[in-house]
């Protein structure tokens, strides 16, 4: 009998501090959500590669013919603001997507720098490898079709 | 106030007694979360690194999904090709003609005989005991819409622009019905995407599209 009350006091004591605490302030957003971090740092150091292609619709057309050939399938493309997204399907199992973002920009009179953001179902990709090949793959598309 | 000791006698060792007893159980509990930790990185999903690589077969796929024409006038080319897909029954999504790129859609049912007919042979036998065990009644889901998209892009061949080269490529999402397994129901809805590999439609499109510009469409 007595446990019995003891238990049922500390239950109302409990859904007390719950109540309390549910009507409290949402704790504030540190200020640093937004400031980069080292390891963003460092995945944008991997996603971006500067090439000596002056014209920026030759270098889009590139990165488009590169995503095509890796079997993506191209879903936007927007020449003023030189962006290309593409997403395929990570065969076999084909409820996985691949997704990529490349930015095209001048750098300079006869450079551009392009940025890939390659994401696997919704999360990051950040192996190195993965951006390597997928540069590699550009560079041969960008200089095949300059003859 | 004297203490109730207990009636049982110590007949072990102080040595044996150190082995908790509870500690068999929660040595097979972290054996079991081993082998759950084994199979879980063993069903691992390919790296992403190889789909940033050229495959073996991307050559091939090119070679079907791509068509030369010798005109200079892309944007002719590229007015025909959306020509072509309304045609073909799609609705043009996106276009931005300084790349040369389209992207249509269309959405069709995707019910077919042979899917519905099996489904009505799985479920007469699972009824009839003979499929799943005896008493589970098994309602295979079956194709029910589809969406198929193109995606196309067209640019020069040569620095000089007289030659160009258009590449599409179809693909498909489907949704499914609904279904039964047991007393579990399957609810509908669930997609399932794929490339459309039939060179025969890629045959036709470009057919249409040599028509449509009166040019012959080279393969490469």
């Amino acid at each position: 009998m007595r446990s019995a009350c003891s238990v049922r006091r500390l239950f109302l004591l409990l859904a007390a501090c719950i109540g309390v605490a549910a009507c409290a302030t949402p704790p504030e957003p540190p200020s640093d959500l937004l400031a980069p971090s080292a390891e963003q740092a460092a995945l944008r150091e991997m996603q971006t590669r500067s090439f000596d292609v002056s014209d920026k619709n030759q270098a889009m057309r590139g990165v488009i013919a590169a995503l095509q050939d890796l079997g993506f399938i191209i879903e936007r493309a927007n020449e003023p603001l030189g962006l290309v997204t593409a997403a395929r399907f990570a065969e076999p199992r084909d409820q996985d997507v691949v997704g990529v973002t490349v930015t095209v920009r001048p750098q300079g009179e006869d450079k551009m720098v392009i940025r890939a953001n390659a994401i696997y179902n919704n999360e990051p990709i950040t192996d190195p490898k993965v951006y390597q090949n997928f540069f590699a793959t550009l560079e041969r598309s960008l200089f095949v079709g300059r003859n | 106030m004297k203490r109730r000791r207990s009636g049982i006698l110590r007949t072990t060792t102080r040595s044996s007694e150190l082995r908790v007893p509870g500690s068999a159980r929660l040595r097979a509990r972290a054996a079991w979360a081993l082998v759950a930790l084994a199979l879980a990185t063993a069903c691992a999903r390919t790296p992403a690194e190889e789909f940033f690589q050229l495959a073996p077969e991307s050559a091939a796929h090119r070679a079907a999904q791509t068509r030369t024409f010798e005109t200079a006038n892309e944007t002719e080319l590229l007015s025909a090709s959306a020509a072509v897909l309304q045609d073909l029954g799609f609705q043009v999504v996106e276009s931005v003609r300084e790349v040369g790129f389209l992207r249509a859609a269309k959405e069709r049912s995707a019910r077919e005989y042979g899917q519905e007919i099996w489904r009505w042979v799985i479920f007469a036998l699972s009824t009839a005991g003979l499929v799943g065990g005896s008493n589970t009644l098994l309602l295979l889901p079956v194709d029910l819409q589809q969406q198929i998209n193109a995606s196309l892009v067209a640019r020069p061949l040569d620095s000089a622009g007289t030659r160009h080269e258009v590449r599409v490529l179809f693909y498909r999402i489907v949704w499914k019905s609904d279904g039964q397994s047991g007393d579990q129901t399957i609810a509908p809805g669930e997609q399932k995407m794929g490339m459309i590999r039939d060179p025969a439609i890629y045959q036709l499109f470009f057919s249409k599209l040599s028509k449509a510009v009166f040019l012959e469409a080279h393969k490469i």
